[in-house]
């Protein structure tokens, strides 16, 4: 990435330098364009080989990987085209995962979008013991992934916390298979999805707010707005270049899951429960299978979907907000 | 002067690198140079007397060979398969590793990679040993491994939770075991315990129906002739789903695991929370690591799969696994020497204890104390054959769709049909 940067910044001012006819003699501006060259070289190239080496060249070598059947030992030979594709789409399994991750990116902002404006503008008044409850928030988001899945897989277990509580209250019928039900699993991930990555939302919308000028509110309070109409009209409003990067993270995010459905279901069950992802998937039918060339493809899948949901979002959600500094010129002149 | 610096320094790191990638295969002992010898070993026993064991063992070894120090490595049980792949592909493998036999161990033979002990293992040990388990670890007549363990299977039961339930002689028939569980769920006990989780111990229940439903040659077969036509894989997995439909299973089994702890199916039946498990002959030692006082489970016992009318499969034929070691194909010519070391009778002995299990080597079968485990031997003595875990006979790519496949019917979202349509598609892209 930085690498990139410096290129962009750098290569303009040596056109420039050479473009000019005003510099000296020849050859000094020759040594001096080399030297510059050098200089960009050195500079941005250990990063670029960075990125190449292991960004690039990784991508490449999955998608080269996937057209082939390959158990993983040895150079791969079995060239098979597209059959791993056609194989992954033809698999039930893979067709729900892909479900159940765009279930999970629609619910994640559905559930976790509002919970966490809503905590945001509590937060964001001062009352006593404020900042103890921020810190209460933030936890979750601090601990592991396989913390988070242990603890609450033994919660929710059949003969878990969860259901002894309800017991204990007097709640007894409303015990339930959490975590085993295929009809709920999908939903107790959710909930502790958002019990886990609420703290994140949170933090961003607090600091949306506060960048939020405060004459807007005294000059609405004045003219007689009460808190929620200043909350609706004003803090929402303003709030939207925060909400649509949040978004953007939450729905990269709901589309790589893996950790916690890992921990929580295991390495065999989580199609089963409902609530594999394609993560998972590729976990599961590459790596564990030995399959490894089907699980390269299914890798490649997940980078396509992952990147043009990307860039839809970028290209409709994200513009105003990216405008000049992504798109750099090209993004101007289009305005 | 700083740029140079940075550049030379820069060139130094990519240097190392190339090395550090490169060069890792010169590490392990490569080849007999009449020295110091260092032999590596890949293990799958973390804690306990079984991790004790190798090294036991490894001192044991020293003390006899001075020049050769063995170097144990423990490697969880789950992550041993990767693990291995991964030293395969770099080349830079362990001397000695656990291995299975079937297609797991012929599929690192193919690549080349795992010596030929045909004529390095002391005639004696193979003769301890016999044919049935040796051939596991044989690929096209090359031995490529010891056993150290046979470790069949059947069903392990609590001799107090069926008395409690009424129930006076163990099941010989599906029928049977039937009318067993409906005596314990009426008595309030969970029947079965399962850790489908985990898969594989579920996928043991269509593993055994199959051992009943299909003939002798299909199923001790497998790891060469992957073949899915015969009908009688589809009469295991009817069968098994009719039995499913009676419900012996505890309560959320599907997101029960193995072996940790004790709300996993062997916790269960540590804790006599469930009367009965269908498992490999490690059970005991597994169990007796999660009872209160993690002392063996004294009322343990064992009695074979039940039989199933109708099938092609000889009565009293079994389904087990072995556990064993081989050797990497660039190993010293002490990595054998350890191996035929470890077979010997008087370390065999000391397994079966430290493992609480059945030793590959029948001249250390006296060690075997575990009253489990006795009638579980002597059923291993008259079968008449024993047909590998399928997962391991078919390897990890179809042996895993198989395993995932019968969870997935057993929790009611497929049928024997989606069941084999699954393997086949699961060979289709390996």
């Amino acid at each position: 990435m930085t690498g990139t940067q410096v290129m962009a910044e750098t290569v303009p001012e040596s056109d420039r330098c050479t473009g000019a006819g005003v510099s000296p003699a020849p050859v000094r501006r020759a040594r001096a364009d080399w030297r510059k060259r050098g200089e960009i070289v050195l500079l941005s190239g250990p990063a670029l080989l960075m990125f190449v080496g292991f960004v690039i060249l990784p991508v490449a070598m999955a998608a080269f990987y996937g057209f082939f059947k390959w158990n993983g030992f040895g150079w791969p030979t079995q060239f098979v085209g597209l059959d791993n594709y056609v194989h992954m789409w033809q698999d039930h399994t893979f067709r729900d995962a892909v479900v159940h991750n765009f279930a999970i990116v629609v619910l994640s902002l559905l559930l976790q979008g509002p919970i966490a404006i809503l905590f945001a503008l509590l937060l964001n008044q001062k009352f006593r013991g404020r900042s103890l409850i921020r810190v209460l928030i933030f936890v979750p988001y601090v601990i592991s992934e396989v913390i988070v899945g242990t603890g609450w897989s033994l919660m929710a277990q059949d003969a878990g916390a969860v259901n002894s509580l309800l017991e204990k209250l007097g709640l007894g019928f409303l015990k339930q298979s959490w975590i085993a039900d295929p009809k709920l699993a999908l939903w107790t991930l959710m909930i502790i999805i958002t019990w886990k990555y609420i703290g994140f939302a949170v933090i961003l919308m607090l600091a949306g707010m506060q960048s939020i000028p405060e004459e807007l509110f005294e000059a609405a309070a004045i003219d007689g707005a009460g808190f929620w109409k200043i909350q609706w009209n004003i803090t929402v409003p303003l709030l939207g270049p925060t909400i649509r990067i949040w978004a953007f993270l939450s729905i990269i995010g709901a589309l790589q899951l893996f950790d916690l459905v890992n921990i929580i279901w295991g390495q065999y069950i989580s199609a089963t429960a409902g609530t594999s992802t394609m993560a998972t998937y590729m976990y599961q039918n590459g790596h564990l299978a030995g399959s490894y060339g089907f699980g390269n493809a299914v890798a490649v899948m997940l980078f396509l979907i992952t990147l043009v949901v990307a860039l839809i979002y970028q290209r409709f959600v994200l513009q105003r907000d990216t405008d000049g500094a992504l798109t750099g010129d090209s993004g101007k002149a289009r305005r | 002067m700083k740029i140079r610096k940075v550049l030379t320094a820069a060139v130094a790191l990519a240097a190392v690198g190339a090395i550090a990638l490169t060069g890792c295969s010169g590490g392990s002992g490569s080849g007999d140079d009449g020295g110091k010898q260092t032999l590596t070993l890949w293990q799958n026993s973390t804690t306990g007397d079984g991790k004790q064991f190798w090294t036991d063992a490894a001192a044991a070894f020293h003390k006899a060979n001075p020049d050769v120090t063995v170097k144990v490595t423990s490697i969880q049980n789950e992550d041993m398969d990767g693990k291995l792949q991964t030293a395969v592909n770099s080349g830079d493998m362990p001397d000695i590793f656990m291995a299975r036999g079937g297609s797991k161990l012929a599929d690192v033979v193919a690549a080349g990679k795992v010596k030929d002990l045909t004529s390095k293992v002391d005639p004696d040990i193979k003769k301890a040993i016999g044919d049935a388990a040796l051939s596991a670890f044989t690929v096209d007549g090359k031995l490529y491994g010891v056993p150290t363990a046979v470790l069949p299977g059947g069903v392990f039961y609590s001799k107090d939770l069926f008395a409690q339930a009424g129930i006076t002689a163990t099941p010989k028939t599906m029928d049977d075991l039937e009318a067993d569980i409906a005596k314990l769920k009426e008595a309030g006990i969970a029947p079965i315990a399962l850790g489908a989780k985990d898969a594989w111990p579920a996928a043991h229940w269509y593993y055994f129906f199959a051992v009943r439903a299909c003939g002798k040659d299909l199923i001790t077969n497998l790891a060469t002739k992957k073949d899915f036509k015969d009908g009688c894989w589809m009469t295991a997995a009817n069968n098994l789903q009719k039995f499913a439909q009676v419900q012996p299973f505890n309560e959320g089994f599907l997101t029960t695991s193995a072996q940790q702890g004790a709300n996993s199916s062997a916790g269960l039946v540590a804790n006599h929370k469930a009367a009965m498990e269908l498992m490999g002959a490690w059970e005991p030692g597994v169990v007796a690591s999660l009872t209160p006082d993690q002392k063996p489970l004294a009322d343990l016992d064992w009695f074979p799969f039940p039989e199933v009318s109708g099938g092609k499969g000889d009565a009293g034929a079994m389904m087990g696994g072995l556990d064993g070691y081989s050797c990497s194909e660039k190993s010293p010519s002490s990595c054998e020497k350890f191996l035929n070391f470890v077979a010997s009778k008087q370390w065999q002995e000391k397994y079966a204890t430290a493992f609480q299990t059945i030793p590959a080597n029948q001249d250390a079968k006296g060690a075997v104390d575990n009253p489990s485990l006795k009638p579980l031997m002597e059923a291993y003595g008259t079968a008449p054959y024993v047909a590998l875990w399928l997962d391991t006979a078919l390897g990890q790519n179809v042996g895993n769709a198989l395993n995932t496949g019968v969870v997935e019917m057993l929790a009611g979202q497929g049928d024997p049909k989606t069941l084999l349509q699954k393997i086949t598609d699961a060979a289709a892209r390996g």
